[in-house]
């Protein structure tokens, strides 16, 4: 027989998923908040709020002449018309938003995004040069709790090498790739909690900007980027897993919805 | 950066951003953020309505049809035209147009008169609009309808209410504290009686748009759309009732039609507030239990005024900022009034900053019921006034939209009542237009009260010797205003022309004339000299509505605008006439003695006509009915007191207020318009004949209780 404390607790870790859920709802919320601040402030409400109106106007025209086919169909057009005139008042304020949601984003994902590697979970090192490297000369030094899994994989035509690492303790550690005198790093972090992660490491900046949480390598070096490919983090929540993002989109747009009316945002 | 320029990349970024939001992969949803996520979700919100309203509209389109067909609503099939356009221009006078027309300053009604039809139309007794549209819609003699004046008589109490509608709260109230809590719904009541000829046709299946009719509330069920008119309450529950706010000293709050508020100076700031209705929750409000004291728990919305130049204020008004130049309105303002447990009224109203210095002014319009958030029904469907509103903005909903009252008082200069009343107008004719749009077969009928409410007010500036115009300067006097209105109204005629096409008739009605009113005359007063009205002992005056009559002495009296009443053994409350042979004297003694009575001051007949409502009316409602109808003379009308129940000293007075041209006097001298585009073949129409003619226009045979006859038309 299942204990009803241990029923409890595994439907509260299904329903709810412990710190993670709180802080992902928790940011979701303020996320929402803030966007109908910025909302408020960078749309124009007026326009919005006209553009809304004639939208709806249409909408119950379809109803209230419902015995008028033509004026119906003429009604189906204004309300297409509508709809875009809707998306062009509403556009711009998203169009300033995306920059810093975006850059937000990819920050909280090195959180929310990725669990770290644990102690029996093996895992692939990719390091990719720049074409024409000696990629024979290529090692990688690991730190004491990592081992090598199997010898490493070069694949010339891609620049590419890969190594198969498997972790023994806990712990946050900098792997090296050695070439030519030159040593190159990557975070690696074997754990069980919630730390900031990072996948890449990279010479481009739009790639360090969008995935990274380390300093670039030097541009024009011969490393072009190093990842480690962690395990997607997925989240419980009502009985299911969700990624993040997911969860952040939906409860973001229910928390503004929620909160319109009372700041008096027109959305 | 040229202006197309920029649209052009405005357009371009729009389109990016769609495509963006449509195939950005499925991890990058979230990248847009939740801002697009509004956007998107609000707009596929709408999409997604309105496709669900086409399926249903399209897949049960037959089966509508099926049933119309069942149901025998084929109208359409005997219809003379496949669309009927009525214009109600309330209150457009026959010879004034007719003046103008010879003048060529009305071209497309000139027109209307060369091809089609144009004609005196005979109005009813009396020739007062709820009277007369009451008639014109329903196709019967008042004695059908029950609407005799704008008020009827309590024969309890002799105290008035309004004849067309009436409210009453809810019958069982749950006590908590300070609060009492309605259980159920308030009633709303339509007095006047008789179908209006919309149900008929509705009934065979001919839409109808009925835009501003008066009496049309509350709005009765039928299949089309209607807008309520004339007899619209504000949200106070009163026909409109201004707010004057003022630094100046007043000796009281109480203004006929609106009331005055003093401003409270806080530092450079000014506050004050617009007076709404009596809390329904609490236990004493007049609405909770009838033991109460007027004003004690009326709701309130709280104002400020911060001047912000010489000629320039800013008024801050719930979450609303409008920043106002002396002489100028606001938009219509949203004011909730909050009676407590989420029970809001809503209401809308629009400010004037009428004076800055050297004292501060502001005026409030009635607080309209607001057509986004009705709290009382003022269109049919429900949906209607709301579809309205978002369509083309808030509009005045209260019956009588235009603030007579205020223009008499002074809280509005002519120039500030009259922008007012174009403004409302303009709304009006947006509701046509959109009406038009909508009915594209079947009747369009729509009331304009500008032309009414103008010629009220500004009827003395066409007459030299008006009292009213005792005290305006010349330079003040605005001449042709009314030759402007109708003009104007001649215009609007020729873009409804222009919408027509062959199989279209269009029909331009008023439901009277209109005549100076420089002299009123007070009846109660003549009643009380000629030993018909007597006081009680040691009152010399009355108050309004009859205070300090002896009623167990007084055989007859007058109430509202044309009607005199005996006070009858058996049907008032302590009437002493006795019906029958006494009664029947009596009406013939005061119709003779009154019929051409003479002013003392110049000769002329004050009163051309008495009539004894038994020979003008017959129906049901006609014990209703005053007993006989005062048919005023040309320059004459009922005096202010006298309307209101009041008697003084003086028979004969001047009227030296704005309100200075009336139409309740004779309705023989009164008569209203027919214009139409097409042939109308008949001597001597009168508005009762318009119900029956719009029938047989839709091959329908008008009902037998009808009193008007059908029209031929060519």
């Amino acid at each position: 027989m299942t204990s009803p404390y241990l029923t409890a607790l595994f439907l509260s870790r299904t329903l709810w998923g412990g710190v993670p859920m709180t802080l992902v709802f928790a940011i979701s919320v303020v996320t929402g908040l803030v966007m109908l601040v910025i909302f408020r402030y960078t749309s124009n409400q007026q326009a919005v709020k006209l553009a809304k109106e004639r939208l709806q106007a249409q909408l119950l025209a379809v109803r209230l002449f419902q015995d008028q086919l033509p004026v119906v169909l003429r009604s189906y057009g204004r309300i297409l018309r509508g709809t875009l005139r809707y998306l062009r008042v509403a556009g711009g304020p998203f169009l300033l938003a995306i920059v810093p949601m975006t850059l937000l984003i990819v920050q909280l994902d090195h959180w929310f995004g990725m669990e770290p590697f644990r102690p029996d979970q093996t895992f692939l090192v990719k390091a990719q040069f720049a074409p024409n490297a000696p990629l024979d000369e290529a090692t990688l030094q690991l730190p004491d709790g990592l081992v090598a899994d199997a010898p490493a994989v070069r694949i010339a035509s891609d620049s590419q090498v890969v190594w198969r690492v498997a972790p023994a303790k806990y712990g946050a550690y900098q792997v090296n790739l050695a070439l030519n005198g030159q040593t190159f790093s990557k975070t690696v972090v074997v754990g069980s909690n919630m730390p900031r992660l990072s996948w890449l490491r990279t010479q481009s900046f739009w790639e360090g900007l969008l995935s990274s949480a380390e300093p670039r390598f030097p541009k024009g070096g011969p490393i072009e980027s190093i990842a480690v490919i962690y395990p997607a983090r997925d989240i419980a929540f009502l009985g299911w897993q969700w990624n993040w993002i997911i969860l952040f989109f939906v409860l973001s747009m229910i928390a503004g919805f929620a909160f319109k009316g009372i700041l008096g945002v027109e959305i | 950066m040229s202006r197309n320029h920029s649209r052009h990349l405005t357009v371009l970024a729009f389109i990016i951003l769609v495509l963006c939001v449509v195939t950005l992969p499925t991890r990058s949803e979230a990248y847009v953020g939740p801002g697009a996520g509004f956007a998107v979700l609000s707009s596929f919100w709408t999409l997604f309505l309105a496709f669900l309203y086409s399926v249903y509209a399209l897949f049960t389109w037959p089966l509508r049809q099926l049933y119309r067909l069942v149901r025998g609503r084929k109208a359409y099939g005997k219809a003379r035209f496949k669309r009927v356009v009525i214009l109600g221009f309330d209150g457009m006078d026959p010879e004034l147009a007719e003046k103008f027309i010879q003048a060529g300053k009305l071209p497309n009604l000139a027109k209307l008169r060369e091809q089609g039809t144009f004609q005196k139309l005979r109005t009813t007794f009396p020739a007062i609009s709820p009277v007369a549209w009451s008639t014109f819609m329903t196709g019967v003699n008042p004695g059908k309808h029950n609407i005799y004046d704008f008020l009827q008589r309590d024969l309890g109490n002799y105290l008035p209410f309004l004849s067309s509608a009436q409210i009453e709260g809810p019958k069982r109230r749950l006590k908590l504290g300070k609060y009492s809590l309605p259980i159920g719904k308030s009633e709303i009541k339509l007095l006047r009686k008789s179908k209006p000829f919309w149900h008929w046709l509705g009934e065979a299946g001919v839409f109808c748009s009925v835009i501003r009719v008066p009496v049309t509330f509350p709005p009765e069920k039928f299949p089309g759309v209607m807008l309520s008119g004339m007899c619209v309450p504000d949200l106070k529950g009163s026909q409109g009732t201004f707010c004057f706010c003022t630094t100046r000293a007043q000796n009281d709050g109480a203004r006929q039609g609106g009331v005055i508020i003093p401003f409270q100076k806080d530092g450079a700031n000014f506050r004050s507030y617009i007076p709404g209705p009596d809390n329904p929750l609490i236990a004493d409000s007049p609405n909770g239990a009838p033991n109460s004291t007027a004003q004690s728990h009326e709701m309130r919305v709280p104002f400020e005024v911060r001047p912000k130049s010489a000629d320039t204020a800013e008024i801050l008004v719930g979450s609303e900022r409008i920043l106002l130049k002396v002489g100028e309105y606001s938009k219509w303002t949203s004011v909730h009034f909050k009676a407590g447990f989420g029970i809001t009224a809503h209401g809308i109203c629009r400010f004037y900053l009428k004076q800055l210095s050297p004292e501060l002014e502001v005026y409030v319009t009635p607080v309209n019921i607001d057509p986004k958030q009705p709290d009382l029904p003022i269109s049919h469907p429900l949906t209607y006034s709301i579809y309205l509103a978002k369509l083309n903005g808030p509009y005045a909903t209260l019956g009588l939209a235009e603030d007579t009252w205020a223009l008499n008082e002074h809280a509005l200069d002519d120039a500030a009542f009259l922008e007012q009343c174009y403004s409302n107008h303009n709304d009006r004719e947006k509701q046509l237009f959109d009406a038009l749009e909508k009915t594209t077969r079947g009747v369009c009928t729509c009331v304009f009260d500008i032309t009414d409410r103008v010629q009220h007010m500004f009827w003395r500036y066409m007459e030299e010797d008006h009292p009213a115009l005792q005290d305006a300067p010349a330079e003040a006097r605005l001449g042709n205003v009314i030759e402007q209105l109708y003009q104007r109204m001649d215009d609007l005629v020729g873009r409804v022309l222009a919408q027509l096409d062959s199989e279209s008739m269009l029909m331009v009605v008023s439901d009277h004339g209109f005549k100076s009113f420089q002299r009123g005359i007070n009846l109660n007063t003549w009643l009380r000299e000629n030993g018909y009205l007597v006081l009680k002992p040691g009152v010399d005056e009355t108050g309004e509505w009859f205070q300090g009559v002896d009623w167990s002495r007084t055989r007859a009296y007058t109430m509202g605008l044309n009607g005199l009443f005996l006070n009858v053994k058996g049907r008032e409350r302590e009437g002493i006439v006795a019906p029958g042979a006494e009664a029947d004297a009596l009406k013939e003694e005061l119709r003779q003695r009154l019929n051409g009575l003479a002013d003392p001051e110049n000769g002329k007949v004050g009163i051309t006509g008495v009539f004894n409502s038994g020979n003008v009316y017959a129906g049901p409602y006609s014990i209703n009915a005053p007993d006989l109808i005062i048919g005023y003379g040309d320059g004459y009308r009922a005096s202010w007191d006298g309307v209101t129940g009041k008697v003084t000293h003086q028979i004969f007075e001047d009227n030296a207020k704005a309100w200075s041209g009336d139409h309740c006097i004779d309705p023989r001298l009164v008569p209203g318009v027919l214009f139409s585009n097409r042939r109308i073949q008949v001597e001597k129409p009168a508005i009762v004949d318009v119900a029956p003619t719009m029938l047989r226009l839709f091959g329908l045979q008008p009902p037998a209780h009808f009193d008007g006859k059908a029209w031929p038309v060519g």
